[in-house]
């Protein structure tokens, strides 16, 4: 809840007050959920009996009006609409309403309902990141199983294709959110001097629009799956169950719910900075959020376009995709990149971020080369948008634009290189604090320079002839996808842990979680860029009997990795409840996170802050922040 | 903080970074040159030995940037080190940045681009000149999970490839329902199968034996078993075969 105007100017008589809050302080995730079942229900009935003439319960059109039915209901039960139906009734919120929905004094029931305060939306991010995290994390595990024979004897085709594709959204989804959603929520808005996000309501509505956005893609399993891999290119995605039907739903969802976040998160960077926060002074972290939220509200609506457009063609009898109507798959592919490759650094950005911010705290040094960093992750921004045909390569859409792209692609390792440069810049003679998040970024290093250098390969036309397709691709994502920005939101948590729970993860059990992790990964990846060397294609239940033993290692490597997570999940779960107590700047840290109070209050600040420097100032005899009392904020 | 720590960690020991920089640099390439073109398959074509030649390339030239982040990183994880206990060391030094080895950094990146660049476009140049010189045309056509093969101004159509040594050959390819990707593993080539589309790719088989065709593009239920072989034989037993199959 943001403070614009002081309470007498609000024109509410108390009967209004009240009027809009009766029904809506009853909601919580349970109505959601029976509005969600409820108007699904109601959307699987009318289509079942209005709109399909086959008369099957499972057809397109029914499962797609079911799953559209889900959405609005679960919003509705969830209270995401009260702000509009009441305006449309000619009222506003009161303040107490206004107050009630950021959570005030409601203790652990705020986490269950339609709550403003960012603090609360972050910790609800991160908690569901988790849970979509180890649902695609359970998948990894069968799809290595499946593996460790050459014969694709364990699961039946249908179910093991469904793995990995239901692998691929879900955890692409995951890594979206990992950082900008917990972190990006409850930490940067108190870096900028927030009181809150510039849109609390928006805020809420994009982390339920997530939740609305998980029933449809988790039920994908329950309705016979997806036969297509994350990319779903069509036209197989046309042929292919109703399963598809609810992922097609399941992803607009969640890209209405990215460009909500992505939207909310630029404003208050713009606008909710405190007195003295210039760009300048502002820390790296913010700033990888901002620019990751750009790039997505530039992509992430090209997804949403090729599902819909989708949609219409299993749904409408279009012919978008399909040859014989005059359309085309190149039209799919080039739809899907546009967002594919973009998104792969939406990711990555905020991970960077937080990894910056985590080197300058634990060696004791100012950030090196801030404003060269920043250029560094505008120009990746910039280049992003234009090096998505490189996915392409061998599909023969414009072979003439292979050296176009080939060129755009290799650029963008210059500005990434850069951002390897302020890292090891920042370690470089420092007084280096061996504590566990800083053990995470040292893994990001290592992690980083493979994902990051067998990228530079395949942005090669003649190597990607080679490759395309093929596990060596698939071992070079997972080095960034996990390897880096896995291990840099870890690093994160481990960071930035006290500030939200007040405790320490333990330090003992979080480095046997860290080296499972580390040597999990390097296990598992490098034994699979051996897989795709030899010709290993991607997406396949059997392959040549001469890459067993390859597979082999790679399955025993999963599996040490699975150990990592579920220690790390443990310790989370332990250390949040008798975690280690920490006070509220354990890491000595400038930025003006670590100046509030642990628990952080309602609205962040006891007083606001003023700004005189950057927060890089280590070995430097400059204060940061001076706090002033001429405050005008309320409701604490 | 004791003073000869201090004194540890005022000074840079450049001997022992950049040592660990060349062993790390060394180790790198010699694993280039012998583990890459071990794990690939054997070339049976000039486009795959290329192909191999350029991810060897790229691995060498790889080598000394991914070695000098990890020296930096190890030779900090040595020397930088100022403990893990419950209160930070004094803070660093005040390094907020240097404009020489920030400019250093880009253009030496820089160069190595242009350079990857350069290798690329001449080896895309090379295959291409290839192309144009091929009149030997193979229709190739992807289904959900079979490949078939047809040899205009014949009658010949197969479920496996027969081509002859030395000669280029053109594939045109599309398919009769999803995307497939075609590619003969040992050769190099690669092109996606696309339904009402017609895509080429050129190659010269330059190696006798029997290779390996695989569809490279998701296209279903049994994606993973849609293989096929080619078989490379002389020019002669190739006519021999052609005609046979005409009978």
């Amino acid at each position: 809840m943001t403070i614009t105007s002081p309470p007498a100017a609000t024109p509410l008589t108390p009967g209004e007050a009240s009027a809009g809050g009766g029904l809506m302080r009853r909601l919580n995730l349970l109505t959601g959920l029976g509005g969600g079942v409820g108007l699904a229900l109601v959307g699987f009935l009318l289509t079942h009996f209005l709109l399909d003439s086959s008369g099957s319960y499972f057809s397109d059109r029914v499962t797609t009006l079911t799953f559209i039915g889900w959405d609005v209901g679960f919003l509705l039960g969830i209270g995401a609409f009260n702000g509009p139906i009441n305006w449309a009734r000619g009222r506003d919120l009161s303040d107490d309403d206004a107050l009630f929905l950021a959570g005030k004094d409601q203790g652990k029931s705020r986490y269950w309902r339609y709550c403003t305060d960012h603090k609360v939306v972050g910790v609800q991010y991160l908690i569901m990141t988790m849970v979509i995290l180890f649902a695609g994390g359970a998948l990894a595990m069968l799809i290595r199983l499946e593996l460790t024979t050459p014969n694709g004897d364990l699961f039946n085709a249908e179910t093991y294709n469904s793995f990995f594709g239901m692998h691929g959204i879900l955890m692409v989804a995951g890594l979206i959110v990992a950082v900008t959603g917990p972190f990006g929520n409850f930490i940067m808005p108190i870096m900028l001097g927030a009181r809150d996000m510039a849109f609390p309501r928006l805020n809420a509505l994009s982390f339920w629009l997530l939740v609305a956005a998980a029933g449809p893609l988790l039920a994908v399993f329950a309705i016979g799956g997806i036969s297509d891999g994350w990319s779903t290119y069509a036209p197989l995605s046309i042929q292919d169950h109703i399963g598809m039907d609810a992922m097609a739903v399941g992803v607009v969802t969640f890209i209405a719910s990215t460009t909500v976040a992505g939207v909310n998160i630029i404003a208050t960077f713009i606008t909710m900075r405190t007195k003295g926060m210039t760009l300048e002074r502002l820390p790296i972290f913010p700033w990888g959020v901002m620019i990751s939220s750009a790039i997505g509200l530039f992509a992430m609506p090209f997804f949403a376009a090729g599902m819909l457009l989708l949609l219409c063609d299993r749904t409408l009898g279009t012919t978008f995709y399909l040859a014989f109507g005059g359309g085309s798959d190149w039209l799919w592919e080039n739809l899907f990149w546009l967002m594919g490759h973009p998104e792969v650094y939406v990711i990555l950005l905020p991970g960077v971020g937080a990894v910056l911010e985590i080197a300058t705290v634990f060696a004791r040094k100012p950030l090196f080369g801030h404003k060269v960093v920043i250029g560094g992750m505008t120009g990746i921004a910039f280049l992003s948008v234009i090096v998505w045909a490189h996915h392409m390569f061998t599909t023969g859409w414009a072979p003439a634009l292979n050296g176009p792209f080939m060129l755009t692609t290799e650029l963008i390792s210059i500005p990434t290189g850069v951002i390897i440069l302020s890292l090891i810049g920042t370690l470089w003679r420092g007084h280096i604090w061996m504590r566990l998040p800083m053990v995470w970024v040292f893994g990001v290093i290592w992690n980083f320079i493979i994902g990051g250098i067998t990228g530079i390969y395949l942005s090669d036309v003649p190597v990607d002839n080679q490759m395309h397709g093929t596990m060596f691709v698939v071992a070079h994502f997972h080095y960034v996808l996990v390897g880096s920005v896995l291990f840099g939101a870890i690093a994160a948590l481990t960071f930035w842990f006290p500030k939200v729970t007040g405790r320490f993860i333990d330090e003992k059990m979080g480095r046997i979680a860290f080296w499972l992790m580390f040597l999990g990964v390097q296990i598992t990846f490098l034994s699979m860029f051996a897989a795709g060397l030899a010709g290993m294609p991607r997406r396949v239940a059997g392959y040549a009997k001469a890459l067993t033993d390859s597979n082999l290692i790679s399955t025993f490597g999963g599996f040490v990795m699975m150990a990592g997570m579920l220690v790390e999940l443990y310790l989370i779960v332990i250390c949040w409840r008798r975690g280690k107590p920490a006070g509220p700047n354990p890491w000595h840290a400038k930025t003006l996170d670590w100046q509030t109070p642990t628990p952080v209050p309602l609205e962040n600040f006891l007083v606001t802050p003023v700004v005189t420097s950057d927060p890089y100032g280590y070995g430097e005899s400059t204060t940061p922040v001076t706090e002033t009392t001429n405050t005008t904020k309320k409701g604490l | 903080m004791t003073n000869e720590n201090k004194e540890k960690q005022g000074k840079l020991r450049w001997g022992e970074l950049i040592t660990v920089w060349l062993v790390l640099t060394i180790l790198t390439v010699t694993g280039s040159l012998t583990i890459i073109p071990h794990l690939m398959p054997r070339a049976a074509s000039s486009t795959m030995h290329l192909n191999i030649l350029t991810v060897v390339v790229f691995s060498v030239t790889a080598a000394p940037v991914g070695s000098f982040v990890y020296a930096i990183a190890a030779y900090g994880l040595r020397n930088w080190r100022a403990g893990s206990g419950d209160e930070p060391p004094a803070d660093g030094p005040p390094l907020r940045g240097n404009n020489v080895v920030t400019i250093v950094w880009i253009v030496v990146s820089t160069f190595l681009c242009v350079f990857l660049l350069v290798w690329g476009l001449a080896a895309l140049s090379s295959d291409s000149s290839a192309a144009a010189n091929s009149t030997f045309k193979v229709d190739v056509t992807g289904q959900q999970w079979l490949w078939t093969f047809h040899y205009p101004g014949t009658s010949v159509t197969t479920e496996s490839l027969y081509l002859p040594e030395g000669k280029t050959v053109t594939f045109e390819v599309t398919s009769l329902d999803v995307v497939h990707g075609f590619w003969i593993e040992q050769m190099g080539v690669k092109i996606d199968a696309n339904p009402g589309e017609v895509t080429t790719i050129s190659v010269t088989p330059d190696k006798l034996g029997t290779f390996d065709v695989r569809c490279t593009e998701f296209c279903g239920l049994y994606h993973a078993f849609m293989t096929t072989q080619v078989h490379v034989v002389t020019p002669t037993k190739y006519h021999a075969w052609l005609q046979a199959q005409q009978a």
